[in-house]
């Protein structure tokens, strides 16, 4: 793309986003979300393939309609109550439909239909800004207003997207769409204790976005587009191969990695607040996607087809080391012992 | 007159309805035209007439008339009018929409937000939606820019996606 067409669209992302989670007035955050939907548009479209153009539309028109109805939300909210701070939603009407324009923008169930598909057609740097930029703002919107929200439906909608992220996330053999439906279920631990602890949400999100763009770097280095492509890369790569297995695990969530600690919060936070069959029913439903994290995990560091175990790395090659996938690959493995600290600051 | 500001607010849903049931935008803009004098005339009815007079002068007199240039040149050869059955089916499916949607309302009650005001006093500070406008270049002076980078960022949005004219994102197909 023209550098200065991606400069405009690199720099509308940051003050789009940057707008939304600064603000306290309704129509101001509308503007950065509107901002954002329209500056990543030509960056998902980049390749003008009919896919990609495809995955523009789905996007645009899913985004379009779900900050339709955040505008809506406020100005019922505002005819109610006469003030338009975030912060102030109290018309119940105006949570419900809120919440589910949020739920439409992140990409909870049932309103998830649309995420995989666009993150399978856009390019991986893309698919790895759609997938933790872009659920910054909405995210702080919930935040912002979590104490006026719902917990009964949001408990639905995350015990379902859980659920389907898992399911659904099974049969998948391109990498874009594993990490599509990974993406929904750590949204729905996300949804699940916004209302209890609004901090271990942040918290939570903040783990997510450290651990989901060490695997996007990583993949992003090996051109990784679906499992036969990560099986043939441990020759080129074996040093970034065996992170990016410790980094899936962390994802999946398993002790000692950083990734245990944002399950291991919720779930102490949600006993607690006396919602064990709720813990019980997420921790049970993240088992689903423990399994394809594990295949993807295992596909990383094969060493058998098409190489012989003997067969040495190869001598030469063309991957130049890259630091911030180093640094998040670090952080997602070992910060799991310093959880007082995390908990503590966020 | 709050069955007059019905029956604006009735055209307005008419005609996006309109917009939406037509797969050829030839026609569908017929629909936009009749939807925004529709809101214009609810803008008047509540008394803002600055914000209405706006509205018919950018919407109708800037975008409708580029639009309608660019799709001209854009030169469908056989577009679908009403007279084709997909439209007709997709125009009776909305309509049964947005009646049990309304109905739905009324149970829920939805129907407490009324239109009646003359004055809109609780949800403006200023009467004029003048002071407003003014306000928007001292105060609001943030905010203008903000709107100003959107209105230029959707520009070269869509300029970029239809760079390479049939190589590009928007092609015939």
């Amino acid at each position: 793309m023209n550098p200065y067409a991606t400069s405009i669209m690199t720099f509308s992302l940051i003050l789009g986003t940057t707008i939304t989670i600064s603000s306290n007035h309704w129509v101001l955050a509308w503007t950065g979300l509107e901002i954002n939907t329209l500056a990543i548009i030509p960056l998902i479209a980049k390749s003008h393939h009919p896919r990609a153009v495809e995955a523009a539309t789905k996007y645009f028109l899913t985004q379009a309609a779900a900050s339709a109805l955040v505008l809506f939300s406020s100005m019922t909210n505002a005819w109610v109550t006469g003030q338009w701070d975030i912060t102030q939603m109290n018309h119940p009407t105006s949570c419900l439909l809120l919440t589910a324009a949020i739920a439409i923008k992140l990409g909870l169930v049932p309103f998830h239909f649309w995420f995989p598909e666009v993150l399978q057609g856009s390019p991986l740097m893309t698919a790895l800004l759609l997938s933790t930029l872009m659920k910054f703002p909405p995210l702080t919107l919930l935040l912002l207003t979590s104490k006026s929200l719902d917990p009964a439906l949001l408990t639905a909608m995350a015990l379902a997207s859980t659920a389907l992220g898992g399911w659904m996330g099974l049969n998948q053999t391109q990498t874009r769409k594993i990490l599509a439906f990974s993406s929904i279920s750590h949204l729905g631990w996300i949804a699940i204790i916004l209302v209890y602890s609004p901090k271990l949400a942040l918290l939570t999100f903040y783990l997510y976005t450290i651990m989901t763009s060490a695997v996007f770097l990583a993949l992003n280095k090996i051109k990784a587009l679906n499992l036969s492509m990560i099986m043939t890369s441990w020759t080129k790569t074996p040093v970034l191969n065996a992170t990016l297995m410790l980094v899936l695990l962390s994802l999946a969530g398993l002790p000692p990695l950083t990734g245990f600690m944002p399950k291991w919060l919720i779930i102490q936070e949600l006993t607690k607040q006396e919602m064990t069959p709720a813990a019980m029913a997420i921790a049970m439903l993240s088992l689903l996607s423990l399994f394809f994290y594990l295949r993807l995990a295992y596909h990383s560091t094969i060493t058998l087809p098409p190489n012989s175990s003997n067969h040495m790395k190869q001598w030469y090659t063309s991957k130049t080391p890259s630091t911030p996938t180093a640094v998040l690959a670090s952080l997602s493995i070992l910060l799991l012992p310093l959880s007082p600290m995390m908990h503590a600051i966020v | 007159m709050t069955y007059l500001m019905f029956f604006l607010g009735v055209c307005f849903a008419v005609g996006v309805l309109g917009v939406a049931s037509n797969p050829s935008p030839y026609y569908g803009v017929v629909g936009l035209v009749l939807a925004s004098v529709a809101g214009c005339g609810w803008l008047l009815g509540l008394g803002v007439s600055f914000v209405a007079l706006v509205l018919f002068m950018v919407y109708l007199g800037g975008m409708l008339v580029v639009f309608v240039y660019s799709v001209a040149l854009a030169a469908e050869p056989f577009p679908g009018g009403l007279g084709d059955w997909r439209v007709i089916g997709c125009a009776v499916a909305f309509v049964a929409i947005v009646f049990g949607g309304l109905v739905f309302g009324g149970f829920m009650g939805a129907w407490k937000f009324g239109v009646s005001t003359v004055n809109n006093v609780g949800v403006f500070v200023v009467r004029s939606d003048f002071s407003g406008v003014s306000m928007f270049y001292s105060h609001g002076a943030g905010m203008f820019l903000v709107a100003g980078w959107g209105l230029l960022l959707t520009l070269f949005v869509v300029l970029e996606l239809v760079r390479g004219l049939s190589r590009g994102a928007i092609r015939a197909v």
